[in-house]
């Protein structure tokens, strides 16, 4: 018998694989989920009142300047026109200059991108990292002191909004313990350990709110998985110790829900980062998301929500794609 | 017994830090040091809303928000001129600081401006008359607020003499050509060398100037860097080596990193029991500036109600400034009767038969009115927020029925354009009221955002203006004051004055020595600014 070569297999497989269907699906109807949001976007910028130029020449402007300025930046033109000029470039992957700076948008993003990224992948993982072990130390011994702690201070940290968690622990760790920076930003190329120093505050400001209820959450589900599921039973008759059932089975299980709740989080951590960078003074997209709608600079506005909208759509495929890991029902397109 | 212990512990951490709290601070009379060091490097904070957001750059013929962004522009361009005081804020005047002096010719229409010799751009092209000329062309071109608002000549308005001489020459005589200076975005020289390599573009993100620091990195309305001229034509300046100017959101969080350390100068503090923590903190030193600029209720005379000069007065009676001074701002802010203020030139602090508050001469008024209802508006800030509200509420009392909104700067523009505002709380005058876009603004018939049309005003205005007799212009400004209030055209509230915070070890002139707001920030002397080790 011949062996034939494992690529020509593997090939066809990978090709005919659900997982890689699904994640095809979800990049084509991407397309017209993200022009329609900068269509949105573009209608919610020019409900606005006034204009970019109104904004930079502040209240002493006579409408002569405002009219003269309005021109030098084009904003005398039909939106339409604009809006298609400016589509007609970003499907190029120009996204134009800023009408107030000039400077080329692609200029400017990559390294404000790279700070966001950083506060929301280390807030993530802040999160996840507390709220995972707590949620299956109090679901292991529900009722019990810890996980009496747990939910009450899990309530008391989304009472809390998060400016006045970040102001709390900057007057705290920064200003009374003198711990870490109240504000600023160290980039990774100058210094790794100042720059996790400078970003240690502002994440867990992020983290806070996120693990609490991450952690109820969790907890919640791994409790009815527990005491309510007939493989739980099964399991254990089976003889496996209670940290093995909750570990290997009801943990795997309630990650589901986990997994879509933390992709659907995603836009709104991002939302979270502008009044955090604003507050820790950090140069990120969510200070330059504010700048632009503060001058009325739809041509920043309108790229940042579209780079936010690609990363919530690719966020949510990475969910569906993990689904696709864990349960391999969805993997072998049996579900 | 360990979870206890833990509880126990977080308590008494509690305690520890709610128990930290810093003893009496200092006002800048106790804070007397030695000479000035070399050396060291400085941080300052600016508010994100205002001073702290520079989005177009930094271009003096581009920089639409140049008259909120001085610090930016003084510490990279100096400035041809500039506004000095004494140690306690007195005697505010223009000097000569680039330039070396000015005489004026033609009955006023003619100044020449003579520039200091061997100044030279941080690129080591040449200071001179030439370089001045062109910029000054270059911004009465540009579309910013901060443009002189100079009638020039039609016929070569701007020419030079030598290399050393720039003269301008004006369609009528103008009093506050030198002291508009100061206020307008002619008064920062950028190198022409520079701007035609670079590009515009380039050239706004990384501007060239003679002033006391170079740019080093420049993120737009989040962090710029400057560095020590070495070849700054002052001798010895400045002081510093480094300063970096960070933008921050609000009092609050910049308070917060001033105790943490991590910024040395805060510009323009307006929240008042912050102020009065920082007060009364040893590690800090709060400067108020000297008051330039009142708040006004401009009423609009055009449409009813205040086309009716009893409407109006019953908005004079009705108002308690004194209540505001004290219950919203503890006395911080004098009271004015007019546009100017103790910081600014030609202030009389009453107006003769100015009407003060009287409430029950208010409730009558409105009583033989038939009742008087208003919509007052204002920009939406923390301190105009807290004056609309007193005002309502004091208003009301009198038997006006009042509404009361703040509008972002777009919303506010689109009111008064459309010329349907009833009242509008703003703030008028400069430290110079020719100076900028002058008292004009606010009461000439031609400015969209004045709310009248008053021949006697706009003449006194005018005349003021023109005249260089400053006894003089003393004397069209008191006429002016006194117009306004005979006529009950806008009663004047009090004369917001910026607080600036610093740390124990900054000092210098505008830091810990008052100098009064050109218009609404004060202009730091930057190659003055030192830090003690």
């Amino acid at each position: 018998m011949s062996r034939s070569s494992p690529v020509p297999r593997v090939v066809p497989a990978v090709l005919g694989s659900p997982a890689l269907r699904l994640a095809g699906w979800r990049l084509l109807t991407a397309v017209p989920i993200l022009l329609g949001v900068s269509i949105l976007m573009f209608i919610l910028l020019n409900l606005i009142p006034g204009s970019a130029a109104v904004q930079l020449l502040g209240p002493e402007a006579t409408p002569q300047q405002i009219a003269q300025l309005e021109e030098e930046m084009g904003l005398n033109r039909p939106p339409v026109v604009r809006y298609v000029d400016w589509l007609s470039h970003a499907v190029r992957g120009d996204l134009g200059r800023s009408l107030v700076s000039r400077q080329p948008i692609a200029d400017v993003l990559p390294a404000r991108l790279a700070v966001t990224g950083e506060l929301v992948g280390l807030a993530f993982v802040i999160s996840l990292v507390v709220a995972i072990p707590l949620a299956l130390l109090a679901a292991r011994r529900p009722n019990r002191l810890l996980d009496r702690v747990s939910m009450v201070v899990s309530t008391a940290g989304l009472s809390v909004a998060n400016y006045v968690l970040a102001l709390l622990l900057v007057l705290l760790f920064a200003v009374k313990l003198s711990w870490f920076p109240a504000i600023g930003y160290v980039p990774l190329s100058e210094s790794v350990s100042g720059n996790l120093h400078a970003m240690a505050l502002p994440a867990f400001a992020m983290a806070f709110p996120l693990l609490c209820f991450y952690t109820r959450f969790l907890r919640s589900d791994l409790v009815d998985q527990m005491q309510g599921q007939d493989y739980v039973m099964t399991a254990r008759a089976k003889g496996l110790g209670p940290w093995q059932v909750l570990l290997r089975h009801a943990f795997r299980n309630s990650s589901f829900g986990l997994i879509t709740i933390v992709g659907l989080n995603i836009s709104g951590l991002i939302g979270a980062t502008v009044i955090i960078e604003s507050i820790f003074s950090l140069p990120g997209i969510g200070q330059y998301l504010l700048q632009g709608i503060l001058t009325r600079d739809y041509i920043v506005v309108q790229a940042i929500v579209l780079v936010f909208a690609i990363i919530t759509v690719l966020a949510n495929l990475m969910a569906d794609v993990l689904y696709a890991v864990l349960d391999p029902r969805i993997r072998y397109g049996n579900h | 017994m360990r979870i206890r212990a833990n509880i126990c512990l977080l308590l008494a951490g509690a305690l520890v830090v709610a128990g930290c709290q810093g003893s009496a601070g200092t006002g800048p009379e106790e804070n007397q040091v030695g000479p000035p060091q070399r050396g060291g490097a400085l941080t300052v904070l600016l508010d994100s809303a205002f001073s702290g957001s520079w989005p177009s750059g930094l271009d003096p013929a581009t920089n639409t928000t140049g008259g909120g962004n001085l610090t930016q522009m003084l510490a990279i361009y100096g400035g041809l001129f500039r506004l000095v005081a004494d140690d306690n804020g007195k005697n505010a005047r223009v000097v000569p600081h680039q330039a070396s002096g000015f005489e004026f010719a033609d009955g006023g229409r003619t100044v020449r401006i003579k520039l200091k010799p061997g100044i030279t751009f941080t690129d080591g092209t040449p200071f001179d008359a030439e370089a001045v000329a062109f910029n000054i062309k270059r911004d009465m071109e540009s579309t910013c607020t901060c443009r002189p608002t100079w009638q020039l000549a039609a016929a070569d308005p701007i020419t030079t003499e030598g290399t050393d001489t720039v003269v301008l020459k004006f369609a009528q005589p103008s009093a506050a050509v030198i002291t508009s200076f100061v206020v307008s975005n002619v008064n920062w020289v950028a190198s022409p060398t520079a701007l035609r390599q670079m590009g515009p573009d380039a050239f706004r993100i990384k501007p060239v100037g003679a002033g006391p620091f170079k740019v080093v990195s420049n993120q737009l309305s989040s962090e710029l860097v400057l560095e020590r001229n070495a070849n700054y034509f002052v001798k010895d300046r400045p002081y510093l080596d480094k300063l970096t100017i960070r933008s921050i959101g609000g009092d609050q969080p910049a308070y917060q990193a001033l105790l943490a350390g991590q910024g040395n100068v805060y510009e323009g503090m307006t929240t008042i029991p912050l102020l009065e923590q920082a007060k009364a903190n040893n590690r800090l030193v709060v400067t108020q500036q000297p008051a330039t600029s009142p708040y006004v209720i401009q009423l609009n005379t055009k449409i009813p109600p205040f086309n009716n000069k009893r409407a109006r007065e019953a908005i004079y009676y009705a108002t308690n400034v004194e209540a505001i001074r004290q219950g919203l701002f503890k006395g911080a802010y004098p009271a004015s009767q007019s546009f100017t203020a103790d910081g600014g030139l030609f202030h009389h602090a009453t107006v003769p038969n100015y009407r003060t508050y009287d409430l029950q001469k208010a409730k009558d008024i409105v009583a033989e009115l038939g009742g008087l209802s208003v919509d007052l508006g204002t920009l939406k800030t923390y301190v105009a927020d807290q004056v609309n509200t007193a005002l309502q509420t004091q208003w009301e009392a009198a038997g006006i029925k009042t509404t009361i909104h703040s509008e972002q700067l777009n919303g506010l523009v689109q009111n008064f354009v459309g010329g349907k505002w009833q009242a509008m709380l703003q703030t008028a005058g400069a430290w110079d009221p020719a100076a900028g876009v002058g008292v004009a603004f606010r009461f000439g018939t031609m400015s969209p955002f004045s709310g009248i049309s008053d021949p006697t005003v706009d003449g006194l205005l005018q005349q003021a203006a023109e005249t260089p007799d400053a006894a003089k212009r003393d004397q069209f400004y008191v006429q002016l004051g006194q117009r306004i209030s005979d006529e009950a055209y806008a009663p004047f509230i009090l004369a917001f004055a910026p607080y600036s915070v610093v740390t124990k070890n900054v000092h210098g002139p505008g830091l810990t020595t008052p100098i009064p707001p050109v218009v609404v920030n004060t202009a730091i002397l930057w190659d003055e600014a030192w830090i003690s080790k």
